[in-house]
């Protein structure tokens, strides 16, 4: 796993080493819960844990798109209703168009974002949460507030709900956009000028790098994972409805941060992301069925978070 | 209450070192400042001034050593435990926060209290009462900061200082912003403080300053204390004798001599604001042409200006012939520019980034096929580079915030030779590092102009700038006002022409 350092960990490997144990001590104290109450280990069996995947591809995508946006510093609070929005006008427009429909959704959101952060100097905190209300008055004005009555398409159905040899498409494609992903962070120059503006935008600027166009590129990659996340989403569910992206941004930050990335920009890999996501979908998934009432898997679940990051914190010492 | 020796010295260092990485800014260190007098410290850049005033005012703490303060052992944490000690520092920096009142500003650490809460109207007499004691009885405390001159806003910073109540107050290059008559009112109130028995440590580029001012001298170089003498007793050559040391002669390679160079790059009316008033110069290929000058006459804006980092820069710019009006620095680059910019921390280098991906980070597209970057490729170039600088390293893929100063301004440095530029930009390389990497880094610069390359270099630093450059173009004000060339790049003429003393040539254009 760690190429040629076998002494010096890597600075950016502990987080995921710390997530995965603790991807393991989910798994250990929720086998141990059903063995005593049902005396069976479901959750080691493979229909489980496939199952976990499928629910995590969808946030897996949200979060992958996440991590471009905060390696550079930034953050995109809009992807809840990206992601809605993108449903919506998928199942709306219907037919073959209706997944370039809602990835056209994507590119446009992400380009506005990108042009706000980059060009108008808008603290992306801001203007995604923006964009967010926005999306949300459209799709409200819509739809007139209720959940849209059209369904989605054969296509999307195949993308979010079924399987291939067992295994659910969207777990497939959350593969094949991880692979991506990996790649354009480690072998592509879009990649190294990502954590170079992250670590020092004024060095990556001074470098000739085109932060601008960089920045803009972080922001629609990031909408477009999202709109493909929500067209998906509503194949799985048959339809799109309001709201559906609103549980997909707190934990997708959270599966970036708790896989390593830093929040501030500049350090983390993609690895990471995925073994948060894994994290943060297993332990919703146990809290449920240990049967916790709602209150008390929110107080464990952000204690979680909060723990996680300041063990991260003491554990990797920056200096300048 | 006892009576202290009023002649026993007030601060007291013994055998104070500092090591930043591989660089030793200080190297046991001994050294004195008594109550009531006005101590100047001299050396060039990197002689260690700036890391001993960091160390008296708690900034960063000697690695060892042993600091006295009216005779008691001392160790500052951070500079608030300084201020608490009374020792109170005015940087050269502004360290003040530009959209709070002045009156805010000048009692931040410590605002009169009524019940808990800050009294206003107290505040407001207190720092009125401190700028009518340095002659700014003009300046309204109820101003925001961002609303005052350059010049003004020093003058709150020293009224800051004064509200903590020096016991030994620290001047660092405190007056380089301010005006003729701001700076008569700055002495005067020196010496009141002087009279009042407190220590004052001052630090200037400015002779004329520390002959007005000082009664005691200090010469620094090197990261040692060389000579500590009564102002006076010895000649101004001998101290810059002093200053510079023996082992500076001859550190620099042989200037080719020949007949002027076609132009490589051209420059007129060259304009920005109130910052560039109309330069007109140019360099030549396998020229190395220096731009001095005291800091901040705008030679960096000059430098960022043909680096496309500024908006609105008027005049024209040909580079080999060609109009040449970069949008951004990425456009500069594909013209064939390179800039080595001012602090290779923050604008030079990734920090926590690795080496290799620092070295590359200008280099991205030509080592990419389609998108992906030919990692073959990168590991050959990287190798190369570290190579041709002979950086000092241990891994490639280490953080290059682990390397020394000189060794990461050499990352810098070969990260843009990577691009193969023609027309090289320097903003003060060699500020902070050692001697040896300097020898190095003027080498390196010789070399690339005899390939051919034409070298811009602006540096602080008037040795330097008379040992590498074919010629030498002062700037004052936004002005080239002189324009020295061979045997006539002398450091009286480029310290006359910097202050813009007489010998006046009418700059061009």
């Amino acid at each position: 796993m760690i190429a040629g350092a076998p002494l010096a960990l890597r600075a950016d490997t502990k987080p995921i080493l710390i997530a995965a144990g603790f991807v393991l001590v989910i798994l250990a104290v929720g086998t141990a819960y059903t063995l005593a109450t049902q005396g069976a280990a479901t959750l080691l069996s493979p229909a489980y844990l496939i199952q976990q995947l499928q629910t995590g591809a969808f946030l897996g995508l949200v979060a992958a798109g996440m991590m471009l946006v905060i390696l550079i510093g930034h953050i995109d609070l809009s992807v809840a209703w990206t992601l809605a929005a993108a449903a919506m006008t998928a199942t709306a427009v219907g037919g073959p168009l209706a997944l370039p429909a809602g990835l056209a959704v994507g590119v446009a959101v992400g380009l506005l974002n990108g042009i706000g952060v980059a060009y108008l100097r808008v603290p992306s905190m801001i203007f995604t949460l923006g964009v967010n209300a926005v999306l949300r008055g459209l799709m409200v004005a819509q739809t007139g507030g209720f959940a849209p009555q059209t369904a989605a398409t054969d296509a999307m159905r195949f993308l979010g709900a079924e399987r291939i040899a067992g295994m659910p498409v969207a777990v497939l494609v959350w593969a094949a956009v991880s692979l991506l992903t990996a790649g354009l962070l480690s072998r592509t120059a879009f990649g190294k000028a990502l954590y170079g503006m992250g670590n020092s935008e004024a060095a990556a600027y001074l470098s000739g790098i085109r932060t601008r166009r960089v920045t803009i590129l972080a922001f629609v990659l990031c909408s477009v994972l999202a709109s493909l996340a929500g067209v998906m989403l509503a194949g799985y569910s048959t339809k799109a409805y309001q709201g559906m992206g609103d549980a997909y941004v707190l934990p997708a930050i959270a599966a970036v941060v708790i896989g390593g990335t830093h929040i501030l920009g500049g350090r983390g890999r993609y690895l990471g992301t995925v073994v948060g996501v894994i994290l943060i979908v297993l332990l919703n998934s146990v809290l449920s069925i240990m049967q916790m009432p709602e209150a008390g898997r929110q107080v464990i679940y952000g204690g979680v978070i909060i723990a996680m990051l300041l063990v991260y914190g003491r554990g990797a010492p920056t200096r300048s | 209450m006892i009576q202290t020796d009023s002649r026993a010295p007030f601060l007291t260092l013994t055998g104070i070192s500092k090591r930043y990485g591989g660089v030793r800014a200080l190297d046991g260190v001994t050294f004195a400042c008594g109550r009531g007098s006005i101590h100047a410290v001299l050396g060039e850049n990197g002689a260690g001034k700036s890391t001993l005033i960091k160390i008296v005012s708690g900034v960063v703490q000697p690695d060892e050593g042993v600091m006295r303060l009216d005779g008691r052992e001392v160790a500052f944490p951070n500079p608030a435990a300084a201020n608490r000690a009374g020792v109170v520092c005015v940087f050269q920096e502004l360290s003040l926060m530009p959209d709070l009142t002045v009156a805010d500003n000048i009692l931040a650490a410590d605002p009169p209290r009524r019940f808990g809460l800050i009294d206003g109207r107290a505040q407001r007499r207190r720092a009125e009462e401190l700028l009518a004691s340095i002659g700014c009885a003009d300046v309204d405390p109820r101003l925001r900061v961002r609303d005052l001159p350059l010049s003004r806003r020093q003058m709150v910073e020293i009224a800051k200082a004064l509200a903590k109540k020096p016991r030994l107050l620290i001047l660092d290059e405190a007056t380089s912003a301010l005006t003729a008559a701001d700076v008569e009112r700055v002495y005067a109130m020196l010496r009141r403080l002087k009279a009042d028995g407190v220590a004052i440590l001052y630090i200037s580029h400015r002779m004329h300053e520390i002959d007005a001012l000082a009664d005691t001298l200090s010469v620094f170089r090197n990261g040692r204390h060389i000579e500590t003498f009564a102002k006076g007793a010895r000649s101004p050559d001998r101290i810059v004798e002093l200053m510079i040391g023996r082992e500076i002669t001859a550190q620099y390679p042989p200037k080719p001599r020949r007949s002027r160079p076609k132009p490589r790059l051209e420059v007129r009316d060259l304009s920005w604001g109130e910052r560039l008033r109309g330069l007109s110069f140019s360099v030549g290929s396998g020229e190395i042409v220096g731009l001095g000058g005291l800091d901040g006459q705008g030679q960096k804006e000059v430098l960022l200006a043909l680096f496309g980092v500024l908006k609105g820069v008027g005049g024209t710019v040909t580079v080999d012939g060609r109009p040449h009006r970069p949008g951004s620095p990425a456009e500069a680059k594909d013209g064939g520019l390179a800039l080595i910019p001012e602090d290779r921390k923050t604008e030079g280098l990734m920090l926590p980034m690795s080496i290799a991906d620092n070295l590359v980070a200008a280099s991205l597209k030509p080592l990419s096929k389609g998108f992906v970057i030919d990692r073959a490729k990168e590991r050959a170039a990287v190798a190369d580079a570290v190579r041709r600088l002979q950086i000092k390293i241990g891994n490639a893929d280490d953080a290059v915030s682990t390397l020394s100063g000189g060794n990461q301004q050499k990352v810098v440095i070969a990260k843009w030779l990577m691009t193969g530029p023609g027309l090289i930009l320097l903003n003060d390389p060699t500020r902070g590092i050692d001697v040896g990497t300097k020898q190095e880094i003027y080498r390196l610069l010789r070399d690339l102009a005899d390939g051919g390359a034409a070298i811009l270099f602006y540096s602080t630093d008037y040795d330097e700038l008379i040992g590498c450059c074919d010629r030498v173009s002062v700037m004052y004000d936004g002005r080239i006002v002189r324009e020295l060339e061979g045997d006539a790049i002398t450091e009286r003429a480029i310290v006359a022409s910097a202050l813009n003393m007489g010998n006046r040539v009418p700059h061009h254009g």
